[in-house]
């Protein structure tokens, strides 16, 4: 059985940023016990699914995780170790957002046994940060980070966004520069992305023209490099060995849980013949629905199968500028690779995609232009 | 059962806008055809594309109950007529179902051409033409001058003629009086064998082909054994009736009348437009004479996006054609856009409309290429060919002579918008037949290549006389003249479906124009895409859509697959009308640029 990761959505922010199109609910005063009750609940009711598998990696999204207390966190994993084992050597990842924590409350989520910590800055420009929707400004930012670090977080994430309403390149490049200055592990750079369901999707802000980002993106790549960043996937950025390696199983095809309201899992198991089977569900997303039965959380199972698992598959490996080696893919979609290349051949012939050292990688011209090697894959493969 | 000599069957010819759909409201309101609930605004405009154009598209009729004045109740069958120059063929069929006409023409705006086009053609089948002023309420309303109009430009005596508003209701009464006194009752033997003309005939998906007829002699009953003249085909008929205007069953039509038959004729072609129905048993009765085959004057090739659409899209434009009898279509093979049809239209509205009907009604995705004329060739050896499509032109040293039709351009315009009118049509390379000063309007007449006149003409027209100018053509005769093919060259392959035929003199500006627009139309590609137009192995002009830098989906974190899925399938909607023509994604609007070069 492969290893496992887990996946916790904690569902609530203070105020719902107009661009966010995940699921997250405003919300003043918190349920906290009963939403740990809750995935406790739903955690019991998926070993069923998972068998005994050693979790090696923690992940808690949201919504705005760092509103729940340390308290809270120091229950859940209590609550998770009683169930199934923690690797000793666990990567666990909190989002945190400037504005929700102080120096205090960062210690406590040390001590409960977080040790890698993704803050959601997204611009060091006040203004910017206003037109975001943000409850945080710049200073609240740099505060954050530096907390964080002081109470014992060497493993940081920053995220950071750029094509911002009105940002001017120089302006994209001082964000980054001022990232880079809080000395982080790790940053997220990406670009702001317009989802439906969103408030700007409704009424859109004025966003730099492709050819401007793509002039940012370049200065910006160049400046995280010199930085000592390397560029891991389309927007993640790491010190050596510093990859987060909650997302790594995801972009590689790995299983994964989640509990909490609107998680999404991933599972592979395999039938009475012996045959690999892929399963994908959900859990209910509103988060009173979630708390009224949590163990009757689970929506739309899925099989996942044939050429469906080697496009999920690479949807997410060659996301990786390393790409996925041809034995993951053989392993995680019990197909061979082999028998696609005459699907791939005309995609390595543009240029586009390679296949080295085992690997079935993006060329540089490739990466950038993803959305067309996929369109191009969901047609042929 | 209406007495035959109670019987008024009439069409009404009027230019759009000038209010046909309003009084033929007004008349079912009137006769209570329907009640106030059910009357939908222009009500006779079935096709949902026609209410949205605020157009009359396809020929459709209605039976009213009239109780005149002299206290006899009187059957009026309305048939509804086409509005726009594309359809004037479709006038003729109307009318020949008709013994009278009603000339409805806007009080405030006076005679329009193609209205005078469709008198004649009343006129000339022997039909009694009422002139009719309407929109008398108005405050710009000059009847008296619009009289003097009618009398001088059509030559009909107008001083009786009836003024209504269709709108308010005004004079309607006395309308309906004269149309009963003055339109003559049809002619007909009820005893005799059946003859019956079908008008119309389309197609429902329970009923098999409904047609509209008009029955000459004879009476059409309910479980009749019917033979259709043309196929030698009988049929049953099971279901007959009348339009009020909502499709009512009756037990019979009789001579003299107007109604719909169906026999559960599952063939589309089994009832063909302009064919003579009479019984099975008495198979000897004369054909009527049906109508003039009307030509087609722009042909386009169309092509489903999708090859798996290649039947239906044939299937398709089979029912079309069962009551468009205008409309041609052919098997076209091209090396860009793989199998489709060539498709002959009478003009551009013509194609459109065909185009979002098959879309709409057919759930189609179509590409479709530029239209262009039917060329004449001499051919070096003696032959002479017709050409519908540029890619299948010879080779320019086996044509001895290239000839273009010529198209006889009639247009009415108020005095002061003449010179924009004159310019236009010189413009277009056409040469002044006949100009005659009218009351306020001018009678032009202009010998106009056939290719200037069905693209954008009539619009063009529209805008440059503030939309009072009004015009009608038809083919006159061709021409040789200087012609060349400029092809289209998609990073330096030919694209068959984008060359284009266009005289020599404009050939060096209207390929730059085109290589312009298609750089506006063609997407930004994962690649530099050159697109270059040439005449022979001579490039002429040459643009580049420079490569996109970049594109990709930039955070795409977290478990949640559809959510990434979804991306990728709104990115692929956004193609839906793209057509790959090797690595390049050419969406239908460059196909069409050619029509947008003088924009």
């Amino acid at each position: 059985m492969p290893p496992l990761s887990l996946y916790i959505h904690t569902p609530w922010c203070v105020r719902k940023c107009p661009y966010c199109d995940f699921n997250s609910h405003e919300r003043g005063e918190l349920p906290e016990q009963a939403y740990l009750e809750a995935l406790l609940l739903d955690l019991e009711k998926d070993l069923l699914i998972t068998g005994e598998r050693t979790v090696e990696t923690i992940f808690i999204g949201g919504g705005t995780p760092s509103l729940m207390s340390a308290d809270f966190y120091q229950q859940l994993f209590a609550g998770i170790r009683a169930r199934l084992p923690l690797a000793d050597k666990a990567e666990i990842t909190l989002e945190a957002n400037p504005g929700t924590t102080e120096a205090a409350r960062f210690e406590g989520f040390r001590a409960a046994g977080i040790n890698r910590l993704s803050i959601g800055v997204q611009s060091f420009n006040d203004g910017h940060l206003q037109a975001l929707g943000r409850i945080h400004d710049a200073q609240a930012a740099i505060t954050a980070a530096n907390q964080a670090r002081s109470a014992g977080f060497d493993n940081l994430n920053l995220d950071i966004m750029h094509a911002l309403p009105a940002q001017t390149p120089e302006q994209a490049i001082a964000d980054l520069e001022q990232a880079i200055a809080l000395k982080p592990t790790h940053l997220s750079w990406y670009e702001l992305t317009i989802e439906p369901n969103t408030v700007f999707y409704r009424s859109p802000p004025s966003q730099p023209d492709s050819d401007s980002m793509a002039d940012t993106e370049q200065a910006g790549f160049a400046l995280l490099n010199q930085a000592g960043f390397e560029r891991y996937e389309i927007s993640a950025f790491s010190q050596p060995g510093m990859a987060c390696r909650h997302n790594m199983n995801y972009w590689q095809f790995g299983d994964y849980l989640g509990i909490g309201a609107g998680a999404h899992s991933k599972l592979s198991s395999h039938d009475t013949h012996g045959n690999l089977v892929i399963t994908r569900y959900q859990k209910t997303r509103k988060p009173e629905d979630y708390l009224a039965a949590p163990a009757q959380a689970r929506r739309n199972p899925q099989f996942i199968d044939g050429k469906d698992r080697l496009f999920e598959a690479l949807l997410n490996g060659l996301r990786l500028v390393d790409g996925i080696s041809l034995q993951t893919l053989k392993r995680t979609t019990g197909l061979n690779p082999a028998q696609w290349s005459p699907q791939l051949a005309p995609l390595q012939q543009q240029g586009l995609l390679t296949t080295n050292d085992e690997r079935l990688r993006c060329t540089p011209n490739g990466l950038q232009h993803l959305n067309g090697v996929l369109e191009t894959l969901a047609e042929t493969l | 059962m209406t007495d035959i000599s109670n019987i008024r069957n009439f069409s009404i010819i009027a230019h759009i806008d000038h209010g046909k759909s309003t009084l033929a409201d007004r008349f079912i309101q009137v006769c209570g055809g329907l009640s106030e609930r059910e009357l939908k605004e222009q009500v006779l405009d079935s096709m949902e594309l026609e209410r949205e154009r605020g157009i009359t598209i396809k020929a459709q009729s209605v039976t009213l109950y009239y109780k005149a004045r002299d206290g006899e109740t009187y059957q009026l069958n309305f048939i509804d007529t086409p509005g726009h120059v594309d359809f004037s063929y479709e006038v003729s069929r109307s009318l020949s179902a008709c013994e009278g006409a009603l000339l409805v023409v806007d009080a405030a705006q006076g005679v329009e051409a193609q209205s005078v086009a469709n008198c004649y053609t009343a006129i000339e089948q022997d039909l009694e033409v009422l002139p009719v002023l309407n929109k008398i309420d108005l405050p710009q309303a000059e009847p008296e001058a619009v009289i003097n109009e009618i009398e001088e430009i059509i030559g009909l005596d107008a001083m009786d003629a009836c003024r209504v508003s269709a709108k308010t209701g005004v004079g309607i009464d006395d309308l309906l009086e004269q149309l009963v006194e003055r339109i003559p009752s049809p002619e007909g033997n009820r005893d005799g064998d059946l003859q019956a003309l079908i008008i119309d005939s389309w197609f429902d998906n329970y009923l098999g082909v409904i047609s509209l007829v008009r029955v000459k002699h004879g009476v059409l009953k309910k479980g009749d054994k019917i033979l259709v003249k043309s196929t030698g085909q009988t049929h049953v008929v099971d279901q007959l009736g009348i339009f009020t205007p909502k499709r009512t069953e009756t037990k019979q039509l009789e001579a003299g009348e107007v109604g719909w038959v169906s026999g559960s004729i599952k063939d589309i072609h089994g009832a063909p437009v302009g064919d003579t129905l009479t019984l099975a048993k008495t198979p000897n009765v004369d054909a009527l004479p049906g109508f003039k085959k009307v030509k087609p004057q722009v042909y386009a090739g169309m092509f489903p996006v999708s090859a798996d659409d290649y039947e239906d899209f044939r299937d398709a434009l089979a029912k079309l054609t069962l009551n468009d009898a205008s409309l041609f279509y052919e098997p076209e093979t091209s090396d860009a856009l793989g199998f489709g049809f060539r498709v002959g239209f009478l003009g551009m509205l013509h194609m459109e409309i065909i185009q979002e009907r098959l879309e709409r009604e057919y759930d189609l995705d179509l590409i479709t290429t530029a239209p262009t004329v039917v060329y004449e060739l001499l051919l070096s050896d003696g032959a002479t060919i017709y050409v519908d499509n540029p890619s299948k032109l010879p080779e320019g040293n086996k044509i001895e002579e290239f000839r273009e039709p010529i198209a006889r351009v009639n247009i009415l315009v108020p005095q002061e918008y003449v010179g924009n009118v004159i310019s236009l049509c010189v413009e277009r390379r056409g040469s002044q037949i006949n100009m005659q000063y009218l009351g306020k309007q001018v009678a032009l007449t202009y010998d106009i290549p056939m290719a200037e006149v069905v693209l954008d003409f009539f619009d063009r027209i529209k805008s440059v006389s503030r939309g009072f100018a009004s015009m009608d053509y038809a083919f006159e005769r061709f021409e040789a003249t200087k012609l060349v093919r400029v092809d289209v060259l998609i990073n330096g392959d030919k694209v068959d479906a984008l060359a284009m035929i266009c005289h020599m003199d404009q050939s060096a500006y209207r390929g730059r124009a085109l290589c312009e627009k298609m750089k506006e139309l063609v997407p930004r590609q994962m690649f530099d895409v050159a697109i270059q137009a040439a005449i022979g192995s001579k490039i002429i002009a040459r643009q580049t859509v420079k490569a996109l830098r970049k594109n990709v989906t930039a955070k795409c974190y977290g478990g949640d697959v559809s959510r990434k899925k979804k991306l990728l399938q709104k990115q692929k909607e956004g193609k839906k009308r793209m057509k790959q023509v090797g690595n390049v994604e050419i969406p239908q609007e460059a196909f069409l640029a050619v029509l947008k070069v003088d924009d």
